[in-house]
């Protein structure tokens, strides 16, 4: 993932950096104690300072390239694929104690017939299924139960 | 011989029987609860189990709170009080709260104060024994006292003499609600659940590709295919439940500010939000609401179905056009709140 690898990017220039054994300002970059550590540090030689220099804006434009490689393909994805995004990856969220928001990124099964009825309070519908020559046919049957009221 | 999701459950509980769809990568049973049938869908197949175990737990501890047609349950040990302070258990606390939180957000249209109107029409008990048709013309109509007479301060509810509350604009989709996190807590939040108390569903979990399919009917017409990813959908109809006092149909959706069943244009609405309990509410509001349920629908972002007495279908807020279209209602629920105080003594 693009933001895993800008992390580790980073990280190596952490390390490089702490292998020099003092912070190094990047160019462009205000660095807050720069001028006090200006006035500490000793100054290298020219050649190795270009080298450094070279190193350092090689791991910056990758790390650029990287994340807007990344980006750019995170927003190709949702222009591309808005419903596969939609459909396997839920977020509903609520507040208190209603339907607990849930965040889910696996994807459910294929159900291909309904499994519920919503109608006025009491009408229902049956389904049942039969299969004729092979092919499944399924009927739903409107019924108002006489159940009592509990 | 094809393995069906009827085949898929192991055992059912008596209470319980399995529904076939032609699916097997679902378990679906149903059983009767509540006045109505209680349907449960669940996949992995192997949760059905603790699935129904859950369900039925949750659906026995609502119906021993929340019934008024109960005599041990504990809302009419309330109404037997006839007013005063009550300490109520978490449970029928919750119901309350959900009913009241419903009514301000409804502005009063879903008001769990019109109890005592309900049983002057004649909804006074078990609706299977009710005489379908009473000679006795119903006395003058009472209106609801408001749901702003009652407060709710934590498990502490204050009711004022001669109130008496009924919960159904909110109770089924709360145990909608329950039923499906109840599930989801027994499942180890495996898999994903689909509860339906009298047509009025919840989800949880993850949904199959694309969402639950159900259908949203109304009438002897034909149902329309829907998928539901997120949230609830409820549906309030007065095409049912429906009595008549001398010779006057009656049904038991009542408008509070008149204390009589509602009688606008709609005769079925259909809403999906964010959970059940807000799509119960929103519905039974709808219908009381007449021509303002439209534009205080789409006000409140959410997709809805409207069929008026002709059969004329109305959509709202997105609600799909297509069969097999997809819900997508909105995030926020209205009615679970925080256990702050609800209401007001006037």
């Amino acid at each position: 993932m693009p933001a895993t690898t800008n992390r580790k990017d980073n990280a190596e220039m952490d390390s490089e950096r702490e292998d020099r054994g003092g912070r190094v300002p990047l160019p462009g970059f205000g660095d807050p104690d720069r001028e006090d550590w200006a006035s500490r540090s000793q100054p290298a030689p020219d050649r190795r300072d270009g080298i450094r220099h070279a190193r350092r804006m090689s791991n910056w434009t990758l790390a650029a390239l990287l994340a807007g490689t990344g980006a750019a393909t995170v927003a190709l994805a949702h222009q591309a694929f808005p419903t596969a995004t939609t459909a396997g990856t839920t977020a509903a969220t609520t507040t208190g104690t209603g339907t607990a928001g849930t965040a889910h990124g696996a994807s459910g099964p294929q159900v291909n017939h309904s499994v519920a009825t919503t109608s006025g309070s009491g009408v229902t519908v049956t389904t049942t299924t039969h299969t004729v020559n092979g092919k499944t046919v399924v009927t739903h049957v409107r019924h108002v139960p006489a159940y009592h009221d509990n | 011989m094809t393995m069906t999701n009827a085949t898929a459950v192991a055992s059912v509980p008596a209470s319980w029987w399995p529904v076939v769809t032609g699916d097997t990568t679902v378990a679906v049973v149903q059983r009767a609860a509540l006045g109505t049938t209680a349907r449960l869908a669940v996949w992995p197949p192997e949760n059905a189990g603790p699935a129904m175990t859950a369900v039925d737990d949750v659906l026995s501890a609502l119906d021993l709170q929340a019934s008024r047609f109960r005599p041990d349950s504990e809302i009419s040990w309330v109404h037997r009080g006839d007013g005063g302070l009550y300490m109520l258990s978490d449970g029928l606390a919750e119901a309350v709260r959900v009913a009241l939180a419903a009514a301000a957000w409804t502005g009063g249209l879903a008001d769990p104060t019109v109890g005592a109107a309900l049983i002057s029409l004649g909804y006074d008990g078990d609706f299977a024994a009710l005489d379908p048709d009473r000679p006795a013309p119903a006395p003058a109509p009472v209106p609801a006292p408001g749901w702003q007479s009652v407060r709710l301060d934590g498990p502490l509810l204050r009711l004022p003499a001669g109130v008496l509350l009924d919960l159904g604009a909110t109770a089924k989709g709360l145990g909608s609600d329950r039923a499906a996190r109840a599930v989801q807590a027994a499942t180890g939040n495996s898999g994903g659940v689909l509860v339906s108390l009298g047509g009025d569903v919840a989800i949880g979990g993850g949904p199959p590709a694309g969402g639950w399919p159900i259908l949203v009917a109304d009438g002897p017409g034909p149902a329309q295919p829907v998928r539901l990813a997120r949230g609830g959908v409820a549906t309030s109809s007065i095409t049912c439940r429906q009595w008549r006092r001398a010779g006057r149909p009656m049904h038991h959706i009542v408008d509070p500010r008149t204390g009589l069943p509602a009688d606008g244009p709609w005769q079925t609405v259909s809403v999906a939000a964010a959970t059940c309990a807000d799509a119960n509410a929103a519905a039974t509001a709808a219908v009381v609401a007449g021509d303002q349920a439209v534009p205080w629908l789409a006000a409140a972002g959410l997709p809805a179905r409207l069929v008026d007495h002709g059969g004329g279908v109305c959509h709202t807020s997105g609600w799909p056009e297509a069969a097999g279209g997809r819900l997508e209602p909105p995030a926020a629920s209205h009615v679970y709140l925080g256990a702050g105080p609800v209401g007001a003594v006037r």
